[in-house]
């Protein structure tokens, strides 16, 4: 019995070596989360009032979005509404169409991702440059991120080392991450300096100032945003916020939990183009979040700010890597947005989950993400993926549990499994015994003990 | 119908079939009271702030009043060649991000000098409001100084974003800076100085 | 007061000595206890596994047989409380049969049913000695005992750190209690989850048997057999050198 996530993750865990190194690591950024959330004493009270500034926005958000984007236009900016992925392709591929652009330079955007912008544009005849550095390794490598926050984790130094001597011509054999950074820069300046637009995402809007916030400790929205004649911001609906009082909540939740800093080195409030540059568009993108705010279990995954804390605390996670998830986005969070992206495509990863709940004790605005995994593998039989030999267990289960005849009977016999011979049990049918040593049973049930007043 | 509406519309009708109470007419949640929220505050400000400045990677050097900024700033960085600046108490500038043609013509810049509003001692961010005409100067110079009024150091980014304002003329744009650009993502080691300033030094000016 | 035992399915059969461990502990604190009999199981395995519905009749023959009016052991709702010896299958009942006999009768099990480390600490609030146990244990906190029954403080949170496993153990003479590193992320069990994701199941086991085992305790002790029956599978396998006993065998040890 195995899903498409277990398959995957069993082929992580063939490289022990590796597989180790990424759950330290993850546990240590984990760890640095842990710091900062002791070194606040307000810490869970900023994590009730985030989560109910977040419910009351989400519901709210007609309003919010309204003034947002009418704040944004009396700002001088110009405001595009998309209603899916290939709108918000479309639109911003027009912009940069009118603008004349050939090169695009950009900050890192799930939203992009999302939309599969990147390849879109590049079939359009755009030239499009990730400036993240670990979106760019990724990039030059033609990979897809392995975590939201830290997109190019799944590679070493040596791994980069040997792209940089292949794509941007560093010295053979020098894998020094500094003297690689530094490559990098030197590549990515050039970039910026010869682009024609720039974009970023956003980590927040704010309904009453019109301003776009993005953190980075690159600077490289600031650097996408600070030379090129054109800005386009790219938006989920979900991350309008009401006012700045809202965002200092956020802006101190979102790096503390994410990555253990207590800041992201840039905190940038993008409200209106630079005196000589294009009006700024603002690209809000809907995307299937005006369903599921409708939906009854998955709704919450609106109030989540993408720190990316559900997938450094995720012992399944760690254990097998971004890559192992259909979605885009891994872990507890990419698991029910997958979901409701696609619950066809997708239901191969709500299988790697133990319900330990270390994901929403973590998350910062308290998003119910292990309840909400519980809630779709109920729904797995209805959109026809659950596993039928798990489905027949279960009715098997119920079928003993259900009759105390035959549970007795099933039961009184359970201690003669003992004298099957273990390499009838150890046949891979068995899927438990592949890693346990079969347990012993007792001869006598504690029921069977009680009847004969034994229980004393 | 516009995009605009059709999704605002759709939105609404949703959230009112899922959040509408009956019994109170309302729909949805409200939104909390802030005003409550204990935020850390510390007994000496200024002293957190330069601790702060120093973990994130920053430099911070305190100001003697009456000390000639310029030759500091010369001291600090006896090699620069290309310095920029727009704040008129520097003199020893080479370029003005006011003035020149476009933000690129301030790449190579080895000295930015920018002046910050107030400083937050919680995470060593540093308000700085545009006010000079290509911001560029605050990323691009391979090494940021940054004055900072001394007396002008709060607590937390509570307080931080009670304050912010916008320039008057350049208004579309503030940020908040901690430190030199950093980055962790070749194989998780720390590397300062990845798309912007490789090194960033607070100095506390005097009143 | 007067309490209803449960003792689930798996511990009917495979840890009888646990059911029995708990059922000496509570008589010696006085406890008036009487176990229905025919009981089977909560349902939670096939509810994890995405198939609440099986659940269903489970989770009303429960609610029948402790606090039915047929119940034929007590009177109609005459339990005070229904104590286990398993923190997942009453966070189970506490958080789902709400749900699952929604319309159908109003859930006395979900108010009443108590983890017997739950009920000890905060019920009967044990401060007494109890017995003794002169070894070093590894304390395994368990998922669902420690966010969904709140038995110790989640390492995630920002609170006063508690333990009420810890606590009791404190009062059985001889006792050491180690806590391993990583003190409560999951040993990987998980239900079907063990059976859907080996791998990672297996991994997690041995990451967490290890652990337990760096404190240089070679006992292991948790409120849950389910997870100490996947260790203690992952161990044996592996020949390692350790035990996994239910804290209620240690509280109970020489009682």
């Amino acid at each position: 019995m195995s899903t498409a996530h277990s398959n995957a993750a069993k082929e992580f865990l063939k490289n022990q070596t590796y597989a180790k190194w990424h759950d330290a690591t993850f546990w240590a950024v984990r760890t640095k989360r842990d710091n900062m959330a002791y070194g606040l004493d307000e810490w869970e009270q900023l994590r009730e009032k985030a989560s109910a500034i977040k419910r009351h926005t989400i519901t709210h958000l007609d309003e919010y979005l309204d003034q947002f984007a009418t704040k944004a236009e009396e700002n001088g900016c110009v405001v595009h509404w998309a209603k899916d992925a290939h709108e918000f392709n479309e639109i911003v591929y027009g912009i940069l169409k009118n603008h004349n652009v050939k090169k695009l330079v950009k900050s890192k955007s799930m939203l992009t991702e999302e939309c599969e912008m990147n390849p879109y544009l590049e079939q359009h005849g755009i030239e499009v440059v990730e400036t993240d550095l670990g979106e760019r390794i990724i990039q030059l490598k033609g990979q897809a991120p392995s975590h939201i926050v830290m997109p190019a984790i799944h590679l070493n130094h040596n791994d980069v080392g040997e792209l940089f001597e292949e794509k941007l011509g560093s010295e053979k054999g020098n894998h020094d991450p500094t003297y690689l950074t530094y490559v990098a820069r030197l590549s990515l300046r050039n970039e910026f300096l010869t682009a024609d637009a720039g974009m970023t995402g956003a980590n927040f809007g704010i309904a009453e100032t019109g301003d776009i916030v993005v953190c980075t400790n690159e600077g490289n929205a600031d650097m996408s945003t600070s030379c090129p004649k054109l800005h386009i911001a790219a938006i989920g609906l979900e991350k309008i916020i009401p006012n700045y009082d809202c965002l200092a909540v956020f802006q101190r939740m979102l790096c503390r939990a994410g990555t253990g800093q207590p800041t992201t080195t840039f905190t940038s409030h993008f409200r209106k183009a630079r005196p000589t540059a294009n009006p700024m568009h603002i690209v809000l993108v809907d995307n299937g979040r005006s369903e599921w705010i409708g939906t009854p279990d998955h709704w919450e995954v609106l109030k989540c700010i993408r720190c990316g804390s559900c997938m450094n605390t995720c012992p399944v996670y760690r254990r097998s890597g971004g890559y192992s998830y259909s979605y885009f986005i891994p872990g507890p969070i990419g698991i029910n947005l997958g979901m409701l992206r696609n619950p066809q495509k997708h239901s191969g990863n709500v299988s790697a989950c133990t319900l330990c709940n270390s994901c929403q004790s973590v998350c910062p605005v308290k998003v119910n993400l292990g309840d909400q995994i519980y809630r779709w593998r109920q729904q797995l039989d209805k959109f026809g993926t659950a596993n039928p030999q798990k489905k027949m267990m279960c009715k098997g289960m119920s079928i003993v549990y259900g009759n105390e005849n035959v549970y007795n009977l099933v039961t009184a016999l359970a201690h003669w499994a003992n004298l099957i011979p273990s390499p009838l049990i150890n046949n891979g049918l068995n899927p438990w015994a592949d890693g346990h040593k079969m347990m012993k049973f007792p001869k006598e049930t504690f029921h069977s003990l009680w009847k004969k007043g034994k229980v004393k | 119908m516009s995009n605009k509406d059709d999704i605002l519309k759709r939105y609404r009708a949703n959230v009112k079939e899922k959040f509408f109470d009956e019994q109170s007419g309302k729909t949805g949640y409200d939104m909390p009271d802030l005003s409550d929220i204990k935020a850390t505050t510390y007994s000496n400000p200024l002293v957190q702030f330069m601790k702060m400045t120093e973990m994130v990677g920053g430099q911070v050097l305190e100001v003697d009043p009456g000390r000639d900024i310029n030759a500091l700033i010369r001291e600090l960085f006896p090699d620069a060649k290309e310095i920029a600046s727009n704040l008129p108490e520097i003199k020893i500038a080479t370029r003005n991000p006011d003035t020149v043609d476009c933000a690129s013509d301030l790449n190579g810049t080895d000295v930015g000098i920018i002046r910050g509003e107030f400083g937050v001692a919680e995470n060593a961010c540093v308000w700085i409001p545009q006010t000079m005409k290509e911001k560029a100067v605050c990323f691009i110079s391979e090494n940021l100084v940054i004055l900072l009024p001394k007396s002008q150091i709060i607590n937390n980014m509570h307080e931080a974003y009670k304050r912010i304002d916008f320039d008057e003329e350049y208004d579309g744009y503030g940020v908040f800076i901690s430190g030199p650009s950093k980055t962790a993502d070749i194989a998780q080691v720390l590397v300062m100085g990845a798309q912007a300033a490789r090194s960033a030094t607070i100095l506390l000016m005097p009143e | 007061m007067k309490i209803g035992l449960f003792i689930p399915c798996y511990v009917d059969v495979v840890y009888p000595e646990v059911g029995i461990a708990t059922y000496k502990l509570l008589k010696h604190l006085g406890m008036d206890v009487d176990y229905p009999q025919n009981q089977t199981c909560c349902g939670q395995p096939m509810a994890n596994a995405g198939f609440e519905e099986q659940a269903i009749p489970l989770a009303e023959k429960f609610e029948e047989k402790f606090f039915g009016e047929r119940s034929g052991i007590a009177n109609h709702k005459d339990f005070d409380y229904v104590v286990s010896p398993s923190v997942s299958c009453t966070a189970f009942i506490r958080l789902n049969y709400p749900h699952l006999l929604k319309g159908k009768t109003e859930c006395e099990a979900a108010k009443k049913t108590m983890d017997v480390v739950e009920f000890l600490h905060d019920v009967l609030k044990v401060k007494h000695p109890l017995g003794t146990f002169p070894h070093k244990v590894s304390l395994h906190n368990s998922c669902h005992g420690v966010r969904e029954l709140g038995l110790s403080s989640p390492s995630e949170e920002n609170i006063h750190k508690f333990n009420k496993i810890k606590n009791l153990l404190n009062l059985v003479e001889g006792i050491q209690i180690l806590e391993p590193e990583r003190s409560d992320e999951c040993c990987g069990f998980g239900g079907m989850f063990s059976v859907e994701e080996t791998a990672i199941s297996e991994q997690m086991g041995i990451d967490k048997v290890q652990r337990h085992m760096k404190t240089g305790a070679r006992i292991v002790t948790g409120p849950d057999c389910s997870c100490l029956m996947h260790m203690a599978g992952i161990a044996k396998k592996r020949g390692l050198n350790v035990e996994f006993k239910h804290v209620v065998e240690i509280l109970a040890a020489g009682l």
